[in-house]
């Protein structure tokens, strides 16, 4: 509060002095436009604009309140004779904050006037009374002399008022009688008015400015608390609550931000930390129950350097975190499957050698299924390593066709063709159900690894029944629909449209039906690149599963 | 002759590993997910039991489970064969009471034969 006031101070009194230097320099065009001017005013004007130039000189750029008051009042002393001038500001919280620059020696006796007349004065301004308890004063200037026998006899006060609100009150006083006329009133008079005049266009400002501040903390996604020395929650965001979970409507305070991390982060620990040692501190792993936080505390500084509070900003990073593990469980993943094969080759070839070293006679038919295992288990491995490839091109976007004329249901059969001994071995048949041709421009090697992949998966997840192959062409859509039908085990309402997803098939706890689930990614990969879509359609567990894919009629 | 479970669902991987501890002249019992592990452990007592982690049906840390509780399993020596090598696993395949593991990509099938062997040995001169 205080820091407020004195800012407000601050700018009041930098406002009087820019607005008095302008209000002076427009009187002085005004002069050397209007040579009709009185000779007394002249003298005055020439007064004032030498008085203010001094002052917004010797100011330059400084809000140090003490010495903004210093040098006006130091200066007035070329306007206006006076022995004290004193400025008395009513705060918000009620205490009265009396400030005198004494010029000319006088006695605690005329302090204590000057006082008691600005009391009354701001008393009758206000219509009511004002305690003086607690009053915050302080006397500055010539030093006081009690054998001084002067007494206050003229003065005069001026009221400030800013936004049509009285900020404060200025007193000139002096112990010759008659000091102060109309005119010496009258230079104060138009200086304040002026000043206030400008200052409540920088209060505008100063509001737009906070309320932009404002508007773009609201707006922040992460979560925003400014704590000050003494631990009060002075700025916070609703986000905050949201990061949090506070749930209550109650205004936020830090007992509950510290009650919602308790366990997790001595949260207050780290903000002594942070202004103890006037650095910004990071805390990356801040685990709530759902959520994963990343704390940045940072001091914040007054335009001295001096650290007044500290900030606390909330950053959910729950979703990089889930990222970050689902990449390491593929990783893991694509690891495992890639040791599986190589584990086969290896134990074959060794025991293999072994055999063959022992010379005691290799049974021919023991040697060729050791090779065959060898075979499979590196064709195995160069589908996982092709598909990742795949995959890569895909996610890089460099992924190119060659894109003729071809008859896919030629391609459809011989696909068919290929996996029959497969399906064979599980007794599932394979049904084509085409019309005898169908030209279309399309990747032939590309299509059939689609097929391949999708005729795959189907002899894969069905032990019983059939598989069925069919083309329909939309000639309203301009597209063409293949769909490969199975009566497998089928896929969750929920798991449809993540079947295609880099990351899905490998979280998923069924390993009896090896495969990696990259197949589907590439298939996905593929039929897009042609401008076509891919889905899958099933009507539950157990009830088989239909995948089909549209390419366009071009 | 001394019978061994090998429970391991990659059928490629089996199938050396049955031969190599048939060559070593050991009986060896393939099983191909968790349950037929549990199921032919507790039918044919196995002197040992190789077991894979990533198992269909049952992973292979809650066949160990299920073999730890149970009195007539409970004391037959599992070595874990796994490929996946990530700490969190191998405490819990620790925590359950296996005897050893194994990264199987590390290991040639002698080196294998040769834990087989002296987990067998030890396991003699315990009971």
């Amino acid at each position: 509060m205080l820091i407020n006031i004195l800012l407000v101070i601050d700018f009041i009194m930098l406002a009087v002095v820019v607005s008095a230097y302008i209000y002076a320099s427009r009187r002085e065009r005004k002069y050397l436009r209007s040579e009709a001017d009185q000779s007394l005013e002249l003298q005055q004007k020439v007064y004032q604009a030498q008085v203010l130039k001094e002052i917004s000189e010797r100011i330059g750029y400084s809000l140090n309140t003490g010495k903004i008051v210093d040098i006006i009042t130091s200066s007035l002393g070329n306007l206006l004779d006076y022995d004290t001038v004193a400025y008395m500001v009513l705060q918000e919280d009620g205490k009265v904050v009396f400030k005198c620059q004494v010029e000319n020696s006088v006695n605690h006796e005329f302090i204590e006037q000057v006082k008691e007349k600005m009391l009354m004065s701001y008393e009758a301004i206000l219509n009511k009374k004002i305690s003086t308890a607690g009053l915050d004063e302080s006397v500055t200037g010539n030093i006081l002399n009690d054998n001084s026998k002067f007494r206050v006899t003229s003065f005069f006060n001026l009221p400030v008022v800013i936004s049509r609100k009285l900020v404060g009150l200025i007193n000139v006083a002096s112990h010759e009688p008659g000091r102060y006329g109309e005119e010496q009133a009258s230079i104060l008079y138009a200086i304040t008015n002026q000043a206030a005049t400008a200052v409540s266009k920088l209060q505008e400002v100063l509001e737009s400015e906070k309320g932009k501040l404002a508007a773009v903390i609201y707006s922040l996604a992460d979560g925003v608390i400014t704590v000050d020395l003494n631990y009060q929650l002075t700025v916070y965001n609703p986000v905050i609550k949201n990061i949090l979970e506070i749930a209550h409507n109650k205004p936020l305070t830090m007992f509950d931000i510290v009650d919602a991390l308790a366990g997790k982060i001595d949260l207050r620990t780290k903000i002594e930390q942070s202004i103890a040692e006037n650095k910004t501190l990071n805390v990356p792993d801040v685990i709530l129950k759902d959520k994963a936080l990343e704390l940045t505390i940072s001091p914040v500084k007054d335009s001295g350097g001096t650290v007044i509070a500290a900030t606390v900003v909330f950053h959910d990073i729950t979703t990089e975190k889930t990222l970050e593990k689902t990449r390491q469980e593929f990783t893991a993943m694509m690891v495992h499957e890639l040791r599986a094969p190589l584990t086969a080759v290896r134990w074959s070839s060794e025991s293999l050698i072994k055999n063959l070293a022992a010379n005691t006679g290799v049974d021919p038919a023991k040697v060729k299924d050791t090779v065959v295992t060898i075979e499979t288990a590196s064709n195995n491995m160069l589908e996982l390593v092709n598909d990742l490839l795949d995959v890569a091109k895909i996610e890089a976007g460099k992924f190119e066709l060659n894109i003729q004329d071809y008859d896919l249901v030629e391609l459809i059969n011989e696909q068919a063709k290929v996996f029959r001994p497969q399906a064979e071995v599980k007794h599932l048949a394979i049904n084509v159900i085409t019309p005898p041709k169908y030209m279309l421009k399309f990747d032939r090697v590309r299509v059939g690894q689609v097929l391949g992949n999708l005729l795959s998966n189907a002899i894969k997840y069905t032990d019983s029944g059939q598989i069925e192959v069919n083309l329909v062409p939309n000639a309203q859509e301009k597209t063409v629909a293949i769909g490969v039908k199975d009566s497998g085990i089928g896929v969750s309402h929920e798991d449809l449209s993540s079947l295609f997803s880099k990351f899905k098939q490998l979280k998923t706890g069924d390993h009896a039906r090896k495969g990696t689930g990259l197949g589907l990614v590439v298939s996905r990969g593929i039929v897009e690149a042609h401008g076509g879509r891919i889905w899958a359609e099933s009507a539950g567990e157990n009830l088989g599963t239909t995948f089909n894919f549209s390419l366009p009629i071009i | 002759m001394t019978k061994i479970l090998a429970a391991e669902d990659d059928k490629l991987i089996s199938g050396s590993l049955c031969d190599a501890l048939k060559s070593a002249g050991y009986e060896p019992t393939p099983a191909y997910d968790g349950e037929e592990a549990v199921a032919k452990a507790k039918e044919i007592k196995p002197d040992l039991i190789l077991l894979d982690i990533m198992m269909p049906k049952l992973d292979g840390i809650s066949v160990l489970w299920e073999l730890k509780a149970d009195p007539n399993t409970a004391k037959i020596p599992v070595i874990v064969l796994t490929n996946i090598g990530d700490v969190e696993t191998i405490s819990k395949i620790v925590e359950a009471g296996a005897v050893d593991y194994l990264l199987k990509s590390d290991q040639s099938v002698d080196d294998i034969i040769q834990k087989v062997k002296d987990v067998l040995a030890r396991n003699v001169q315990l009971t």
